[in-house]
Order: structure tokens, then C-alpha cells, then sequence
């Protein structure tokens, strides 16, 4: 999903759409124990607890188990 | 009366294999389709070098983020993580998604958690003392 910041502050109907759409997959794959984590380019990655909009990019990872 | 048993069963048939090949068609697009974007991610998420490290070598190294003399050799198919510490193999590590997913994704997988929370990616896999050291 992509939307822009700027887009959903002024309203835009589409990006809001698509926030709403990321946040419900978030919500739903973090209740199916997924965890996300915030990535940036030259950054290193960062546990997410809760929907950041104003994340770059947002991954989640399905729960894993020792193999 | 026999001749129309056949043809319906002949129908019956046909329809079963249609539908079976399309199934089949419609999950080989669908994997095809997220292993093309697991390879996007990956390269979208490891640097230059990473890329060109696993590309060349078959693994990419993570540092640890507490202890930066820790290395991760993350393999780019299925297999152990290795841990290099002071140039030593120390200890391999299994850890694997409950899902089904691309090999990439899993690349992706240990890089986040390697830099994001070692403690839980630690606590979690299993480890295995290495065979040889070197």
C-alpha cells in the first residue's frame, strides 16, 4: 500500500482510502502475530508497536519459530 | 442410454481437469507474481554492498547491533544463519516463518529482526554448535 502524508492531510479521498486499508492490514497481520518494523534507506530497522502514517516504509513479518 | 452415462462422465470429466489446471495456473501467477516482488523488496532493503555480497558470495553479513565484533552470514536460500564472532564460527541458528514465503522475504525476514530486536531473534531460533570452526 502507498499513500501520501500530504495527500491525506489535505483530504484526498484515494490516499486516505489507502491509509485506512494499510492500517487494517497492519492491525489485522500484528493480531495474527506478525510484527512490523520501520525501514529507511541508511538506517537500520526499527520494531514498530503501533501504525506509523508517517513511516517511509512499513514491513511486517509473519510470526516466526525456531527451525 | 450407456452412450449418455459415458458422455456425462466424459463432462464430468473434462470439467474436473479444467478446473484443476486453472487452480494450479492461477497459484503458479500468484507465487511467480510474490516472488518477483520479494526480489524487489530485498534489493530495496539491503545496501549496494549487501546486494552485491549475497549476489557474489551466496550470503550476506549482518553485524549485530550489540556487539559489533557479531556477524550474521544470513544465506540467501534455505539454510542455517551463521554466527561469526572474531573471525570464529560460533554457533548456526534456525529460525523460519510460519507461512510460506519467498526466499527473499526470508533474507529480508533476518536482516529486520537481526537489526531491529537480536534479543528476540536470539531467544527464538534454535541454535547449533558448529561442526567445525573456521
Amino acid at each position: 500500500m502507498q499513500w501520501n502524508e500530504q495527500d491525506t492531510q489535505a483530504g484526498d479521498a484515494e490516499a486516505i482510502a489507502a491509509l485506512r486499508e494499510a492500517e487494517r492490514i497492519f492491525a489485522k497481520e500484528s493480531a495474527r502475530g506478525a510484527t512490523a518494523y520501520r525501514v529507511e534507506a541508511g538506517k537500520p530497522a526499527e520494531r514498530l508497536e503501533q501504525f506509523d502514517p508517517q513511516a517511509v516504509q512499513i514491513i511486517m513479518v509473519p510470526r516466526v519459530v525456531e527451525g | 442410454m450407456e452412450t449418455l452415462a459415458f458422455m456425462v462422465i466424459g463432462m464430468i470429466v473434462d470439467l474436473s481437469l479444467i478446473l484443476c489446471v486453472n487452480f494450479i495456473v492461477k497459484n503458479f501467477l500468484k507465487w511467480s507474481g510474490a516472488k518477483q516482488r520479494a526480489i524487489e523488496l530485498l534489493r530495496a532493503v539491503l545496501s549496494v554492498d549487501q546486494h552485491h555480497q549475497l549476489v557474489q558470495l551466496g550470503y550476506v553479513d549482518i553485524s549485530g547491533p550489540q556487539d559489533q565484533e557479531r556477524i550474521y552470514h544470513v544465506p540467501r536460500g534455505p539454510g542455517l544463519v551463521r554466527v561469526i564472532e572474531k573471525e570464529s564460527l560460533t554457533m548456526s541458528l534456525c529460525l523460519k516463518p510460519l507461512e510460506k514465503v519467498p526466499d527473499a522475504d526470508i533474507v529480508v525476514m533476518h536482516k529486520l529482526m537481526l537489526e531491529a530486536d537480536e534479543e528476540t531473534y536470539l531467544q527464538t531460533a534454535n541454535r547449533f554448535a558448529p561442526l567445525c570452526a573456521g
